[in-house]
């Protein structure tokens, strides 16, 4: 059993598809259900892609790093990035009952790790944006 | 990414291979588009082999259904793989998507 891993991620989009075969060993490897896989493996693509489309502000590499521990029933997630200040938890929802004409494109991301993940607070540190996720189990 | 490409009379089947995510959705979006300019309009997209899909590639369905809803056209979904139905549901795309069973009835609707 791995209970508790960390991956160090650069703002390349290309890393998530590394980031996924880590998922998808840990998973396995932990013997949880697909549906948890999936879960993190969306909430992950969707908060990394943000911090990469719209946290830097230079040419520069940056650090992306992610923890994942399972305690009790529960699976912790921590995604901490050196970008410029965002707080997701205070973006607001899309309309996901509008027509067609009125579908904003893109903007569902952070919606869609609302609705997979059971919890998450956000903290501001020492120039760090700190993202904490739980989802349960079973 | 892997997009397998049939069509049937003015149907055009498109089935995306594996995940769809945000190092790949952009493919799927350029190859609707393509065909879009082209003058296709009946779109048929397969996800039998979709395993994964991310706002991003829901993004790409939502680029290529906007334009064709200026022109008369349609994107209609099939095959789809229990948790891509809920990710459709979560983001409210089941109601401004038809989605059918199989590639049958899908074909069946136009």
């Amino acid at each position: 059993m791995t209970k508790e891993i960390s991956i160090e991620l650069a703002n390349d989009f290309k890393e998530l598809i590394r980031l996924n075969s880590i998922l998808e060993e840990y998973c396995s490897l932990n013997q949880f259900p697909s549906k948890i896989l999936f879960a993190l493996n969306l909430s992950l693509e969707e908060v990394i892609t943000n911090v990469i489309s719209y946290g830097y502000e230079d040419e520069k590499e940056h650090l992306i790093n992610v923890r994942i521990r399972s305690v009790d029933n529960w699976l912790e997630i921590e995604v901490e990035d050196d970008g410029k200040p965002f707080n997701p938890l205070e973006k607001e929802d899309p309309d996901v009952d509008a027509p067609i004409e009125e579908r904003q494109i893109g903007g569902l991301g952070i919606y869609l790790v609302r609705n997979y993940m059971d919890d998450l607070a956000y903290k501001r540190n020492g120039g760090k944006n700190l993202l904490f996720m739980k989802k349960l189990l079973s | 990414m892997n997009i397998l490409e049939n069509k049937n009379g003015n149907i055009v089947i498109l089935a995306p291979q594996g995940r769809l995510d945000i190092t790949n959705s952009g493919d799927l979006e350029k190859k609707l588009l393509s065909l879009i300019d082209i003058g296709e309009k009946q779109f048929i997209l397969d996800f039998r082999n979709l395993i994964y899909i991310s706002s991003n590639g829901l993004r790409a369905l939502l680029v290529g259904a906007k334009r064709l809803k200026g022109e008369g056209g349609t994107i209609v979904l099939c095959s789809m793989a229990e948790q891509i139905k809920e990710v459709f549901d979560c983001a409210g795309f089941s109601s401004i998507f038809k989605i059918y069973s199989t590639d049958t009835e899908a074909l069946e609707a136009f």
